[in-house]
């Protein structure tokens, strides 16, 4: 087995005990040579201590300090507000503080973190390297049809420009964070429609709603309900 | 436990007639059955106390917890997770793979072991699991067969509760009536998957999880009914998942028999001159070294601890002259395919939480095909099945369809939220002479005790086992149109490695023979009288259900026979 198997069999694991159904995204594991402006940060490990294997649960805490600068905050507010814009249902990536969850996350001095730390870290450089490149000036400082022209070379699966292949798995890794970080918040369950961890005396079960839905999924398959 | 700090300064003059290694599922069970025996019980327990009813994080969100409450080398199954000082890895407790082995061992070093966040999935055995060898000609046949254990199941599911529903499926034994507990209603990824399945002649039935769905009195550990919230691993401070913190050491303890003491790592079981067991030694968290005097041993401190613990108590290995201490190493065989399923997408909303475990599972169905000679694998598996709408956390698991970016991205996960469906196989493995483990010849824990060093090898049984679990899963996710998202790859890469599936077991089978096995079919040594295994270490085989009912229903009978001995000074 793999190590990359191995912990989507833990995140599996996790998942199964923790809740919501994890699937670790596919991609290229490590860079296949540099392509374009891409350059793959040497970043210094994390050597902080973690919370230690008997935290206690009901106090949570991030003990390990935030290393991302000013600058790189900026950079992930303005692609939080890309990636999740407000509208009616929710506020933006920005309003829910995405900026400080990524940097909590890539400041953790655990293995995977520190692996999502040097591609992160790479990618926010290669965005400032990107719009230098075509437009003189850093991704901060790009407009937003600017912006937009940057990520449509990477944001979209089936239309990845040649050569962008490690800024798009950047993108993909720091998307799937993104939305994780933002429908954990309070808001984000309120807009995805999450209504558990309440008690109640009794399960209800599927509402007369969602069994209606069930039924008739069934039956376009052609499958009697069980 | 509230009360066993102060049992811990009183243990010192507290003169028991049994000592028990560990206090999880097995410990738990033994002080249980003895103390209510009348029998003076010490439980030494190498972890620190823990109580769930003050530290289980029930109800925090995961948006509270650093990392969004991600599993992490220190918590590994997430930030909530009951799991204190444990974990694939136990800071200053080492263990070892051979070159070419890779096996995974999960321990926990507090009261209660690892009930305190199981998995809870309670399926017994069935007949056809006690003598698989005689059915298929592999592995071992177990001394005692289903009729022997089957009273100690109706005892042991009622006492621990259970809800499930008896399905009448061949070698799936029913309960006896009155005991389960009603199981809630199924989810409509269950239902969902359940027609599929059965429009491809595969059953799929409420499952049976050690969880309440009914209060149960008792004096000293009364528990309450599932509240259909917060997930079980975190501990149940209500008492309504099952876990020996808030049933079965409160229950001993409340007879006045039982003491508990916390951060005792037992180092050695003694023998007399007559090579009787006269008790053990442990060692406290200061370095302390102490002795306890008992008329019997009891073993319950998992089946590759208490294995290194006989390995540890003399030179080649103590009640092992039948050379078959730390052999037979069993896991369960494991891996996962999850599909997308378009019929789900943007599906209505509602509470899904329910008893936080799977309301229905896929129990294993070709056994008339095994018997026929019509599959390639000689041992059954089952699904345990999932997808619903969960408390989000750092992965929002859409399935990979996610894309681009902007409000189309936000309409992605409302679409694409609780439309995965997940297949977690188990399977049965059979033992082989390249699974076993043994004492590293160099390598030591903080304490200064020899840790064990794993072997371990699957083999063509498992890899095509695991193969057929896939491509069935397959099946059915297509059946629902929909696609496998979960890597799509062979069963060699794909099984979970040894010990992933954290259901080790065989490490001191009983067998029929003191020549081909560690105990008799009451988990007494052979070799030493009054040395009694109650873990599942005595596993002869590992059938593909979830090993801890079958553990405590064997402790349960195991003590019964011990305190029949003891009641007629035979030890």
């Amino acid at each position: 087995m793999t190590e990359i198997s191995r912990r989507e069999t833990l995140a599996w694991m996790s998942a199964a005990l923790a809740g919501p159904w994890v699937v670790v995204p596919n991609g290229p594991a490590a860079a296949q040579g540099d392509t374009g402006l891409w350059k793959e940060l040497d970043v210094a490990p994390i050597t902080v201590p973690g919370y230690g294997s008997d935290p206690n649960l009901l106090k949570p805490s991030v003990p390990w300090p935030l290393t991302l600068t000013d600058g790189q905050r900026a950079d992930l507010r303005i692609a939080a507000d890309l990636m999740l814009p407000a509208d009616d249902r929710s506020p933006s990536g920005s309003a829910l503080v995405l900026d400080a969850f990524i940097d909590e996350w890539v400041s953790a001095p655990y293995p995977d973190q520190q692996r999502d730390r040097r591609l992160l870290l790479s990618g926010l450089a290669w965005l400032d390297a990107e719009s230098s490149a075509r437009f003189g000036h850093a991704f901060a400082a790009a407009g937003d049809s600017e912006r937009r022209a940057i990520f449509d070379s990477i944001a979209f699966k089936q239309k990845v420009q040649p050569g962008y292949e490690r800024p798009a798995f950047f993108f993909a890794r720091l998307r799937g964070l993104m939305l994780g970080g933002f429908f954990s918040r309070p808001e984000g369950m309120k807009d995805i429609g999450y209504l558990g961890n309440v008690p109640s005396t009794d399960f209800a079960g599927p509402s007369t709603e969602a069994m209606a839905h069930l039924h008739a999924a069934l039956a376009k398959l052609d499958i009697r309900s069980a | 436990m509230a009360n066993s700090k102060a049992a811990a300064k009183a243990g010192n003059s507290f003169e028991p007639d049994v000592v028990i290694v560990g206090s999880g599922a097995a410990g738990g069970m033994a002080a249980y059955v003895l103390t209510r025996a009348g029998i003076k019980t010490l439980i030494l327990e190498a972890g620190r106390d823990y109580d769930p009813v003050t530290e289980s994080a029930m109800f925090k969100w995961n948006h509270e917890a650093p990392l969004r409450a991600s599993s992490t080398p220190e918590k590994h199954f997430g930030f909530y997770d009951a799991t204190a000082n444990g974990g694939w890895e136990v800071p200053g407790e080492p263990y070892t793979n051979a070159p070419g082995s890779v096996f995974r061992w999960w321990r926990s070093r507090m009261l209660g072991g690892r009930t305190n966040h199981w998995g809870r999935h309670v399926p017994r055995f069935g007949p056809y699991d006690f003598k698989s060898k005689s059915r298929d000609g592999l592995g071992m046949d177990w001394p005692i067969s289903y009729d022997d254990v089957a009273p100690y199941y109706d005892r042991t599911e009622k006492l621990i509760g259970v809800y499930g529903a008896n399905a009448g499926l061949e070698n799936h034994p029913d309960s006896s009536p009155g005991i389960l507990h009603t199981p809630p209603k199924p989810r409509v990824t269950e239902l969902m998957i359940k027609a599929g399945a059965n429009a491809l002649g595969i059953p799929c039935v409420p499952s049976r999880y050690a969880v309440l769905t009914k209060p149960m009195d008792d004096p000293h550990a009364p528990r309450q009914a599932c509240f259909y919230a917060t997930p079980c691993g975190r501990g149940c401070s209500i008492g309504a998942a099952f876990q020996s913190t808030t049933s079965l050491l409160p229950m001993a303890m409340g007879t006045g028999k039982a003491r508990i003491i916390t951060n005792a790592m037992v180092s050695r079981v003694l023998t007399d001159e007559r090579g009787k067991a006269k008790g053990v030694e442990y060692i406290g968290k200061d370095g302390s070294r102490h002795f306890v005097k008992a008329r019997a041993v009891v073993l319950a401190a998992s089946a590759c601890e208490s294995a290194r613990l006989l390995m540890n108590s003399k030179d080649g290995g103590l009640a092992n002259s039948s050379g078959q201490l730390g052999k037979s190493l069993m896991d369960t065989t494991g891996t996962n395919v999850t599909g997308h399923i378009p019929a789900l997408e943007s599906r209505p909303r509602y509470n899904e939480d329910g008893a936080e475990m799977a309301h229905l599972y896929i129990p294993w169905w070709l056994y008339k095909e095994q018997a026929a000679g019509k599959l390639d694998f000689p041992r059954g598996y089952h699904y345990e099945i999932g997808g619903r709408f969960g408390q989000p956390g750092a992965g929002l698991g859409l399935g990979g369809n996610e894309d681009g970016y902007g409000l189309s991205l936000k309409e992605d996960a409302r679409r694409y939220y609780g439309a995965q469906l997940g297949f977690t196989v188990r399977g049965e493995m059979i033992p082989n002479n390249d699974s076993y483990c043994e004492l590293d010849p160099e390598v030591k824990d903080k304490f200064g005790l020899p840790v064990l060093r794993f072997h371990w090898k699957w083999t063509d049984h498992e890899y095509r086992q695991i193969a057929h679990g896939m491509q069935t899963a397959k099946e059915i996710i297509e059946r629902l149109g929909g696609k496998v998202v979960s890597p799509w790859q062979s069963p060699e890469q794909a099984i979970a490695v040894g010990g992933w599936i954290i259901h080790e077991v065989g490490t001191t089978r009983m067998g029929a023979s003191a020549s081909d096995s560690v105990t008799d079919g009451f988990g007494r040594t052979w070799d030493v009288d009054n040395l009694v295994v109650a873990d599942g270490g005595v596993f002869t085989s590992n059938a593909h259900k979830n090993p801890t009912l079958t553990i405590m229903a064997l402790a349960w009978r195991n003590m019964d026979r011990l305190a029949d001995r003891m009641r007629k000074g035979e030890v």
